[in-house]
């Protein structure tokens, strides 16, 4: 095939975390190559290919200390992703002003906000499961008419039960999303998402079935030379069987990042709910899936989180940022709060969590992950898709979603 | 002809013998199953209703480093089983003397690599306890008796079909053959299943018996008059011939005799009710449904006539507003079924009489279901309510009833001995 644009890269962060204290309820240190990842677009005329693969499964499957994290089977560390990340094919076309495209493979639903994994923190927070819903095989059309993007896909509601482990195709079409995405202003966009997910946790089904929605908006602008990025976002989902509410879990989640000369500094602040799991023999991980549809309460988690990094070394498309995260996070019963105490599991109801590490990357790397062809935002948010996800190697264009070596790229 | 009894380490442990073939003026058997007569048909029961009186607490045995599971009692010995971490990891079965008031706690044993011990049974002769453990590689673990106070591992069986968990071992025997009906937890990809261990060497248990089950869970069985009852979840109870017919089957080659998807489905356990005359027509069912472990749970309990082997159906149900069941025990002499009700303490039912027989105000009508069931709280048949005034938070897991006591395991204070409902 002859490709009229595309674009690679490739990103890995080695990283050591001390975690004090953690599930052990003592303090751990660990080293990780996390995030190790490869992806690629290519496009040629009106279709198009997403490729990112995903190589944690690798790198570590005993998951990375994140207190407060869950999900998957793994709770205070973030769990392995799927080797395939993401593997769509799409087709984008325009019909006078209105910019369509339909992509179908494994992804990311129209749901909620970026992917942790692009935005300005190494670590995820805690909503990361109510607030994405990703790896999901799945059917995606998008259509933008100015300043406003509506989305709806269909996808199989059970979660990957491991990196390698293939989705549940018979599931496809049994869940749901849909996004409705407003660009105000520039650099500007808000939007709001449902979803009706079935099962997520048993992939024969049969288990709880969520109703979620979230609610974000977002500020990204750069220049040359700088960037001033925030995000407010809240996420909610309820947990129910025969139409019975049994959890319902409420996130806020506010961060903000300035980056000026390449120095970046950010701040997040999160409180958000977290299901409670039996636990195995490993403190940090649960059955998977779960022994019935009970959980063992509800835990608050509220957490402030400091990152600071380094102008990044420079070789040619080669790019090497150093930066040092410190969080704090306190912990306490959630409603209801059945069994939850954090002084029994942690010995504390305070933590804190240290992350020192080096973001390497080569090539040309997603800015944003989460949105397929017309759902793409442009950088400057009211400005008309220009085809804008699959641009040339190196090269940072406004509004590609993409990022090479300009400043204050992560 | 099996012989009846049921140890069953989730729904009492050490029923009564009460099985008794001198009943009925009009015998009822199927031709499905001619081995078992159902006896006749009780006569309907008015029961005038009534705000149902506290249960009368006898004392309390204090378990506060663990979270108590499951109890078994047999004589003036109790035991129960601890489950995942509090500020100790749920690898321990307490030994408790109930002969006075207050449980005492007199003997306990660590079972090694184990986190949950969910599950425990008492053998119909005494002399073997049996603990089923989960999320650590599954087994059941053997206890010799022969000191009741202070049991002895004599085995443990644990194979790939174990793995990840045993979730109950109920025991039984068939034809004066021990075996334990292990319910295994699914994982991963890997689907739920029931497995059968012939036990009648202890030392050297033998598995017979595997299959797919549940959907997606099996959570528990009954076994009694060798039917075995298995909680299918969402594909409901399925009843199974292990020996009990008289047509062949046996716990290596059961056959299927019936099905009934009981409303809301949720199956976690049965109790197949042998009343004092004889009859033999319901089975008790316990749905579990959502809930957060020690603050709430849902789910009722369902009364299915099985008098028809090859097509059960539910024909009335019980519920508690704001809790739902867990494990059944029942006192089959006097009618009183008593269910664990998690938050809901624990209840005293009048299961007398004909409990598909009832006036139109007394029911209620499930549209998921689309039937209508006689309903046993507006028939005036809760009798009990056990520990919601203690004051404790208490969350009950199981209930056995014997020797004209009740005992409840609490997850959250340890173990109660309450006084009969009647």
């Amino acid at each position: 095939m002859s490709a009229q644009s595309w674009s690679a890269g490739a990103q890995a962060i080695p990283l050591v975390t001390p975690a004090d204290p953690t599930a052990t309820r003592s303090i751990l240190t660990e080293g990780y190559l996390t995030q190790p990842m490869v992806m690629a677009h290519a496009g040629w005329r009106s279709l198009h290919g997403i490729v990112t693969l995903d190589f944690e499964g690798l790198t570590q499957m005993r998951g990375e200390l994140t207190t407060g994290a869950y999900g998957e089977g793994y709770v205070d560390r973030r769990h392995p992703h799927a080797y395939v990340h993401e593997l769509l094919a799409g087709v984008e076309d325009s019909l006078e002003k209105t910019h369509l495209s339909l992509y179908a493979g494994r992804g990311f639903a129209p749901f909620g906000s970026d992917d942790p994994m692009v935005r300005p923190f190494v670590k995820y927070p805690v909503n990361h499961h109510l607030a994405q819903i990703l790896e999901r095989v799945l059917v995606v059309g998008a259509a933008r008419v100015g300043p406003v993007i509506g989305e709806f896909g269909v996808f199989n509601g059970d979660e990957p039960l491991s990196p390698g482990s293939p989705p549940k195709y018979s599931r496809f079409g049994d869940s749901w999303s849909s996004r409705l995405t407003l660009l105000p202003a520039r650099y500007v966009e808000i939007a709001g998402s449902v979803a009706r997910v079935k099962s997520p946790e048993v992939p024969d089904g049969h288990g709880l079935d969520q109703n979620k929605s979230d609610v974000y908006t977002r500020y990204d602008r750069r220049t040359a030379d700088s960037r001033l990025y925030g995000l407010l976002e809240w996420a909610h989902t309820k947990e129910h069987a025969n139409g019975v509410i049994s959890t319902s879990l409420t996130s806020w989640m506010g961060e903000a990042a300035a980056c000026k000369r390449d120095i970046m500094a950010g701040l997040r602040i999160e409180g958000a709910d977290r299901p409670e799991e039996e636990r195995l023999a490993d403190p940090f991980r649960t059955p998977r899936p779960p022994s019935d549809l009970s959980n063992l309460g509800v835990s608050h988690w509220t957490s402030l989180t400091l990152a600071v990094s380094a102008p990044r070394l420079l070789l040619k498309s080669f790019s090497a940022r150093p930066f040092v995260e410190a969080a704090r996070i306190y912990a306490r019963p959630g409603d209801p709060p059945g069994l939850f105490d954090a002084n029994l599991r942690y010995g504390s109801s305070s933590m804190w969590m240290y992350s020192i590490g080096v973001r390497l990357k080569v090539g040309t790397i997603h800015d944003r992950m989460g949105r397929y062809g017309a759902a793409v935002v442009p950088e400057s948010g009211t400005q008309t898709h220009s085809n804008a996800s699959h641009q040339m190697a190196g090269m940072t264009m406004p509004g590609s979603g993409h990022s090479s070596n300009a400043a204050c790229t992560l | 002809m099996a012989a009846a009894l049921c140890a069953c380490g989730s729904d009492a442990h050490v029923a009564p013998s009460t099985d008794t073939t001198t009943v009925s003026n009009e015998p009822l058997t199927s031709a499905a199953c001619p081995g078992v007569n159902f006896g006749k048909r009780p006569a309907p029961l008015t029961v005038t209703p009534g705000k149902a009186p506290s249960m009368q607490v006898l004392g309390a045995g204090s378990e506060t480093a663990r979270y108590t599971a499951e109890v078994a009692a047999r004589g003036t010995t109790a035991y129960t089983t601890t489950w995942q971490v509090r500020s100790a990891a749920g690898n321990k079965i307490d030994v408790w003397d109930v002969s006075g008031a207050t449980p005492t706690l007199v003997d306990s044993v660590i079972v090694a690599n184990a986190i949950t011990l969910g599950d425990v049974a008492v053998s119909d002769d005494g002399k073997l306890l049996v603990v089923a453990t989960e999320r650590s590689g599954g087994s059941i673990v053997v206890f010799d008796l022969a000191d009741p106070r202070h049991p002895r591992q004599l085995s443990r069986f644990t194979n790939q079909e174990t793995d990840p968990g045993v979730h109950t071992a109920e025991i039984g025997r068939v034809n004066g053959k021990l075996y334990a009906f292990l319910s295994i937890d699914p994982s991963g990809s890997a689907h739920a299943k029931l497995v059968i261990v012939d036990l009648s060497d202890p030392a050297n248990p033998q598995q017979v018996y595997s299959k797919v089950a549940g959907n997606p869970y099996v959570h528990d069985t009954f076994l009694r008059d060798g039917l075995l009852f298995v909680a299918l979840w969402d594909d409901g109870v399925d009843i199974w011939d292990v020996g009990g017919c008289g047509t062949g089957a046996t716990p290596s080659a059961p056959r299927v005799l019936g099905n009934v998807h009981t409303v809301g489905g949720q199956v976690h356990n049965i109790w197949w009710y042998h009343d004092a005359a004889g009859g033999k027509r319901f089975a008790f069912v316990g749905q579990e449904g959502t809930g957060a472990i020690g603050s709430s749970s849902i789910g009722d309990i369902h009364v299915v006539d099985i008098s028809d082997l090859t097509a059960p159906k539910e024909v009335a149900s019980f519920n508690v507003d704001g809790a739902g069941t867990h494990n059944f025990s029942v006192d089959e002499a006097n009618g009183v079924l008593y269910a664990a009700y998690y938050n809901g303490g624990v209840r005293a039912i009048d299961v007398r009489g004909d409990l598909k027989s009832c006036p139109p105000g007394q029911t209620n009508f499930s549209g998921q279901g689309g039937i209508t069931r006689c309903d046993l709280r507006l028939m005036g048949r809760e009798i009990g309510i056990g520990l919601i005034d203690q004051n404790r938070g208490a969350y009950v897991w199981g209930v056995q009833y014997t020797s004209g006591a009740v005992y409840a395991s609490d997850m959250v204070n340890g173990i109660w001995k309450l006084k009969p409902a009647k």
